[in-house]
């Protein structure tokens, strides 16, 4: 059989270290967003959801003491990580072909903005030179645990976590690799707030995805990770697969760098060969884990293209930055993290903060944790600037 | 299930948009050089191509100039590779972010600095809704792209793909690198970089896109006949994966005509080739290209297009063969054999078809 | 006014690096985004950042500059009524 199989997941985000404390959060309706505290940016005022763990603090809990800096984007990857492979039972010495891909956008610039001045007029701060870029986190990260056979890194902004997810499940459905862990990782950065600020969609409150009034996103930092495993790898080592990957897709808006095309072709055509992929009919998802960031257009056209895949009477949605904020890079894995949560516990996450709907879409999200016994499809949609759209589909296994 | 390269062009430091190089290459003697730019307005319109910096318009040059007219949704697949991204606006907003404190910004630099602007804009021109995704881990990001493709063809997913390498150089980003030992000091020949005595190799810029397809046609220049690519491969690993790719294909090491490699003038670089050599290659010629184009994160797409260059004219000329001062007459089969700081390795076998 | 007009075509050709376009190209009256010029939500935001940086001018959410933007006249008046620099 070509089953993928989910067998073990980490996640670290403003919700908290780890699947337990993330659960606990999504299902009391605890949102992470709050008031900026460790980046220092004339823009504190925002809110976003940071980790509340410094750099230190997290090497610390990975009692580790480098000879070499780390950026917070590789030390949030470690800690997900870290939780990701001790479920799967995996460590260096695993006698299987295993493959780590990694999604980042903001990679080390956390760093280069703060030295890179200083680069220019001393010697000082050299060892960070080399850490600017996307690469830099997937390598310290494969370095620290060890065990890999090949790695890369992927960066599509807002869907590079998801990416990852699709090339990973490729990669074992090729036959080059038996287990592929696979997400992406992004720390808080003064670039990418300030860039986001430019286009004038951070919203200065706690965002209300698919809401008439929603006013923009609320960013977010987190890294997770997922292990997929093909059927005989997950059987001959003992593994209970949590649920299975049954279909994907990557599909272009290509309309427009930063703007989402008013009828959500790029969205439409990736939540529908998603479907294509999977064998599975519009009916079957239970449940669609919105990119819902809360801006003007996503919402818009992302609800426009729900209603053309799925019809008048679309699962429930909900948009999970109203607990995570906008985690951008690691947003398809920690999005997935949470969907699959969802799917183990019977739930539907919340979309936090909703209270007027749509006039141009008629679409209204869950906006409570609502218990559904016998979720069996969930759908989680990843959709970034430049229009590289992605969306998964995560089964239980009957 | 076969995969064609069907055609491929380069922007770089040699002559653009055409073979030039193979019969009259330029050597360069300085340690930063730009790429030679040619005339984008026969290719891209003014309104789109304000917004764009040199490395857009360089990928949106060589991704028309491979399709020869092929429109958007018939192309299933576009696949970027880049080291760096768009390092000239990434520079441009962070400058401007930190001199003036955060106020005052524009989005323009901000939206076309993400790394996966490449991939998008090219998708943007030519309006395809299909497959998109761009790969930035340093010296495999071409490999890594190829290899997307690679196994999309595998898969049956794709029946053709786009797969493009990009990077350009900022003179601020070339003394960052300079400072951690990238660049030799001094002017830069040949013999130097052939010796490898000392750190470092010289600068270029690149922009590669190819065009494959799993059907052959009269166009079709050689085949993508197989890949992997490593992570800290011990000896053994190394060779094991060679031997499997080559038997997937019914050849054996004797078959192989040359092998190209990434020898670049840097001591430590190139020690791995010259170790590999000794161990998997013995008497196979090696050949190279980096004396040419310089070196960059994702410089071994030009390595591809030499390979794939070489195929296509049936000689390997002099200029390109390390060891000896001998053109390869009618070569067969050029192996592709890249690393990047020891830790990552590839090979990429190209065959005549 | 006249001569806020001009200045105001020469710094939306600048900031928006319309290369191949002068002064005299473009239509004071006709629309600069959609047809006439043809600009879009970025050039839009552009020219709010442009409305700060030269005349003072900081507008709050990016749809105010729909009504603003809709021509050079347009906003060349706008800014006569509300310019601080």
């Amino acid at each position: 059989m070509n089953d993928i199989l989910v067998t073990a997941m980490g996640i670290l985000t403003g919700l908290g270290l780890g699947k337990d404390e993330t659960l606990q959060s999504l299902i009391n309706q605890n949102s992470a967003i709050g008031e900026l505290k460790h980046l220092n940016t004339i823009h504190s005022s925002l809110p976003v959801s940071e980790v509340r763990l410094s750099d230190k603090d997290m090497l610390s809990l990975l009692n580790y003491n480098p000879q070499n800096p780390l950026t917070r984007t590789t030390l949030l990857g470690m800690l997900a990580l870290r939780e990701a492979l001790e479920q799967a039972k995996i460590d260096k010495d695993t006698p299987k072909r295993i493959a780590f891909i990694s999604g980042t956008t903001v990679g080390g610039m956390e760093k280069n903005e703060e030295f890179y001045l200083e680069f220019f007029q001393n010697n000082s701060k050299d060892e960070y030179i080399s850490l600017h870029d996307c690469a830099a986190s997937t390598q310290d990260i494969a370095d620290y645990f060890g065990g890999f056979d090949f790695i890369t890194t992927i960066s599509t902004a807002c869907s590079s976590a998801a990416n990852a997810i699709i090339l990973g499940a490729n990669l074992i459905k090729a036959g080059y690799v038996d287990i592929a862990v696979v997400g992406g990782t992004e720390c808080l950065s003064k670039f990418h707030l300030n860039g986001f600020n430019t286009l004038m969609i951070l919203d200065k409150e706690a965002c209300k995805p698919f809401d008439k009034n929603r006013q923009g996103l609320n960013l977010g930092e987190g890294a997770a990770y997922i292990v997929l495993e093909g059927m005989e790898s997950a059987k001959e080592r003992g593994v209970e697969p949590i649920c299975k990957l049954s279909g994907y897709a990557n599909t272009c808006d290509a309309f427009h760098q930063t703007a989402s095309s008013p009828d959500g072709q790029g969205a439409f055509l990736s939540m529908k060969r998603a479907l294509e992929d999977s064998g599975l009919s519009a009916e079957d998802i239970d449940y669609i884990n919105a990119h819902g960031t809360g801006t003007d257009n996503n919402d818009s056209s992302e609800a426009s293209a729900i209603k053309r895949v799925f019809g008048e009477n679309p699962p429930y949605v909900s948009s999970t930055k109203s607990f995570t904020g906008h985690t951008t890079s690691a947003a398809g894995s920690v999005e997935s993290v949470i969907s699959i949560l969802a799917l183990k516990n019977n739930f539907i996450p919340a979309n936090l903060n909703f209270k007027t709907p749509m006039e141009d879409v008629d679409l209204v999200p869950a906006q409570r944790t609502i218990q559904l016994p016998n979720i069996k499809h969930i759908m989680t949609n990843s959709f970034g600037f430049g229009g590289n759209d992605s969306s998964c589909i995560f089964s239980k296994i009957i | 299930m076969a995969i064609y390269i069907q055609s491929i062009s380069q922007i770089s430091i040699q002559e653009p948009l055409c073979d030039n190089w193979f019969e009259s290459p330029i050597y360069h003697r300085q340690r930063y050089v730009s790429s030679i730019e040619p005339n984008y307005k026969q290719y891209i319109n003014p309104m789109s191509s304000r917004r764009m910096g040199r490395i857009l318009k360089r990928a949106v040059t060589t991704s028309l100039n491979v399709l020869q007219g092929r429109k958007g949704n018939e192309i299933d697949a576009i696949i970027t590779a880049t080291g760096l991204g768009c390092i000239e606006n990434t520079e441009k907003f962070l400058y401007s972010m930190l001199e003036n404190n955060e106020t005052l910004l524009t989005p323009t630099y901000f939206i076309q600095s993400t790394h996966n602007t490449i991939s998008s804009q090219i998708a943007l021109e030519l309006k395809c809704n299909n497959y998109n995704s761009t790969y930035v881990h340093r010296g495999i990001s071409f490999e890594s792209a190829l290899f997307d493709a690679f196994l999309q063809f595998k898969l049956n997913k794709i029946t053709n793909a786009l797969v493009g390498a990009h990077d350009e150089m900022t003179k601020d980003m070339f003394t960052l690198y300079d400072k951690i030992g990238y660049w030799k000091k001094g002017d830069i020949c040949v013999e130097t970089l052939r010796k490898s005595e000392t750190l470092g190799s010289f600068s270029g810029e690149v922009a590669v896109s190819s065009f494959l397809s799993n059907e052959k046609n009269e166009d079709s220049i050689c085949s993508l006949a197989g890949m992997n690519i490593l992570h800290k491969p011990t000896k053994e690993k190394l060779e094991e994966t060679l031997k499997r790719l080559l038997e997937e294909n019914n050849l054996t090491l004797s078959d192989i005509d040359a092998v190209l490699v990434g020898h670049s003038g840097d001591k430590e670089n190139d020690e791995v080739y010259s170790k590999t050599k000794e161990n998997l290659f013995n008497d196979i010629p090696f050949v190279w290209y980096k004396h040419l184009f310089g070196e960059s994160f994702s410089m071994s797409g030009l390595g591809f297009y030499v390979g794939a260059t070489c195929l296509k004219k049936n000689i390997i000329p002099k200029h390109l063969v390390f060891d000896s001062p001998k053109e390869i007459l009618n070569p067969k089969h050029i192996l592709i054999y890249n690393h990047f700081q020891n830790s990552e390795h590839s090979f990429i076998l190209l065959s005549k078809c | 006014m006249e001569d806020l007009i001009l200045e105001l075509k020469k710094e939306i050709i600048e900031v928006l690096n319309l290369e191949e376009i002068t002064p005299e190209d473009i239509d004071s009256n006709a629309p600069l985004f959609g047809e006439g010029l043809g600009l879009d939500s970025i050039d839009a935001l552009e020219l709010i950042v442009l409305l700060e940086k030269n005349y003072g001018i900081k507008l709050e959410n990016a749809a105010q500059g729909k009504e603003i933007f809709k021509s050079v006249s347009v906003m060349a008046e706008y800014i006569k009524n509300n310019r601080k620099k």
